[in-house]
């Protein structure tokens, strides 16, 4: 969110960057034909202040030096008034440039690590969400090569006998065949999803990212005999979106309604997908399910970081959800299911307006 | 890897196969026909619980992850419906705790996935020498118990005095009768449990007791 406000406010960044580089000459000259009482060059902090942030640590530390001289040159070239005074004065905004310099330089190097810190977390958490993945996914690829092995050594089994049984060798190199393809399938699956990183918008239709998903949680949903309903408006507009992180949204919604069904008995254990237009150019997606639920209370709170109520998370689920579907236009909220459970909705424009 | 030819004469019985992945499913099945046994397919636990089953030795192997019952819940379910089976767990997690688990419940292989023909076919040989085992074993208690029903009441007191050690005579002074009708009862109950001689009979009864 944070981050997000930061972009949208480019134009922003460049005034007032250029609103510090002007700011500079003009102080220069007001500094150089106004008396040596009249102490000017303290405004070049007003410029430094404005360009912290927007420069490197560098460009703020070459900015002071600029400043440190100018103060310096305007020293020796202003031609009227107390020759001390003005000394003095040279003095006190060369003191205060330094160590506003100083302390902004401190606060920039803070942000940097609290920066780098959020970028981590984000990484971890991506980690951790592909982790409990990782093991469906293992399965996922397991049983294919179970059977590729096993039909291996039936078919050499038939092939010894005398005489060979030819046709149950072929039954068993045409089910290695198909298991061969079925385990490439998964890899290409989590290739998708793995690739990540740099966003690609592209024309994506729902129906197709829901059921991509769901192949990849198959194994996740089949073992905790989770039934999954899904309602697609088959006429629903394609969304310009990044099929993949549209994929992690998906399948960390489907994660959380998972984690909240564990406490149900296995015969109600449901989740519903459903998609519908909105009001606006949008389409509405919701993932239901009738597990242990969210507290009102912690409706405003649970998209922030760090919030969780489970034992193992560390609540970055969903606000890299959120951050993801913020970054494609749309928003994301949640509402106690009736009678129980809990719904996630978030929505996507169908019309492309995020210039990112 | 070559089959050889006492391997498949020695098997007479049923592999029972619960699995849902149809794939690997089949593939067991063909390799265990490969090997001349004789094998039958299931795809959940409720299919195999539904089947009949004839009465043959047999084993079971089975999937651990299964949606809806478990390998572990059939298992548990077998057992408790005094149905026991030797149990192949097949799994593709070498969890540890599943698996002392299983074999804590009495499986007698627990193999990952995917795993070596011969180590399945070893399991599976074993598991269905382990089941005639079994079966001839209770077929020999089941006649113990009828021999033991056909005693009359002073017998099985005369049985129980000789077998805890007493001699014919204490045994006859603790239930107030002559010594020669022990002696004469110790015969009938020899040919009515069909004992050769009084150390088989001491073991049918400790046989009994185990039971």
């Amino acid at each position: 969110m944070d981050r997000i406000t930061r972009l949208g406010g480019r134009s922003a960044r460049r005034f007032r960057l250029g609103l510090a580089w002007v700011l500079v000459p003009c102080i220069f000259v007001f500094d150089t034909v106004t008396n040596y009482e009249i102490a000017g060059a303290v405004f070049y902090l007003v410029a430094i202040l404005l360009a912290v942030g927007l420069l490197s640590t560098r460009g703020v530390i070459i900015m002071a030096g600029l400043c440190v001289g100018l103060t310096l040159l305007s020293l020796a070239m202003t031609p009227r008034g107390n020759w001390n005074v003005g000394l003095i004065n040279a003095g006190i905004s060369i003191a205060a440039i330094g160590i506003t310099t100083f302390l902004a330089i401190r606060i920039l190097v803070a942000e940097a690590a609290a920066n780098n810190a959020r970028v981590q977390l984000t990484r971890i958490a991506r980690i951790t969400s592909l982790g409990a993945l990782t093991t469906s996914i293992a399965h996922e690829i397991n049983q294919p090569l179970t059977a590729i092995v096993t039909s291996g050594h039936a078919g050499l089994r038939w092939l010894e006998q005398e005489p060979a049984d030819l046709d149950k060798v072929r039954r068993n190199l045409d089910r290695i065949v198909a298991d061969a393809k079925r385990a490439s399938d998964v890899i290409a699956r989590v290739r998708t999803l793995a690739r990540g990183g740099v966003s690609i918008k592209e024309r994506v239709n729902l129906q197709d990212v829901v059921a991509d998903t769901l192949d990849l949680a198959q194994a996740d949903l089949r073992r905790n005999a989770v039934e999954v309903d899904i309602d697609i408006d088959a006429n629903l507009p394609d969304v310009m979106a990044d099929r993949v992180q549209l994929q992690q949204v998906l399948s960390n919604l489907i994660l959380n309604a998972t984690e909240a069904l564990k406490t149900e008995s296995a015969q109600r254990r449901n989740v519903e997908i459903r998609a519908r237009a909105g009001t606006h150019d949008e389409i509405v997606v919701s993932v239901k399910d009738n597990g242990s639920g969210v507290r009102p209370e912690m409706l405003d709170q649970m998209f922030d970081p760090f919030f969780t109520t489970k034992a193992a998370g560390i609540g970055m689920g969903l606000t890299i959800t959120r951050s993801i579907v913020e970054a494609h236009g749309g928003q994301i909220w949640a509402h106690p299911n009736d009678p129980r459970g809990a719904c996630f909705y978030f929505s996507l424009p169908t019309k492309d307006s995020s210039a990112a | 890897m070559n089959s050889n030819p006492s391997e498949v004469v020695q098997d007479a019985g049923i592999v029972y196969i619960v699995d849902d992945d149809a794939s690997v499913g089949e593939a067991l099945a063909d390799l265990l026909g490969a090997a001349g046994l004789e094998a039958r397919l299931f795809s959940s636990a409720q299919d195999f619980l539904q089947s009949t089953r004839p009465d043959v030795p047999s084993c079971l192997v089975l999937d651990v992850r299964m949606p809806g019952m478990t390998g572990l819940d059939l298992q548990r379910q077998l057992i408790a419906l005094d149905l026991t089976l030797p149990t192949i767990f097949i799994t593709a997690h070498g969890d540890v705790q599943t698996s002392v688990r299983a074999m804590k419940a009495g499986a007698i292989e627990f193999l990952i996935k995917p795993f070596g023909d011969q180590d399945l076919l070893d399991a599976v040989r074993a598991g269905l020498a382990k089941d005639s085992s079994d079966r001839r074993e209770a077929s020999t208690i089941a006649a113990l118990r009828e021999r033991y029903a056909s005693l009359d009441a002073r017998e099985k007191e005369i049985l129980t005095g000789l077998v805890s050690g007493l001699l014919n005579k204490q045994v006859a002074g603790e239930l107030g009768i002559s010594e020669i009708t022990v002696k004469v009862r110790r015969g009938q109950i020899m040919k009515k449990m069909q004992a050769d001689s009084f150390a088989d009979l001491v073991r049918m009864m400790e046989t009994l007791r185990r039971t």
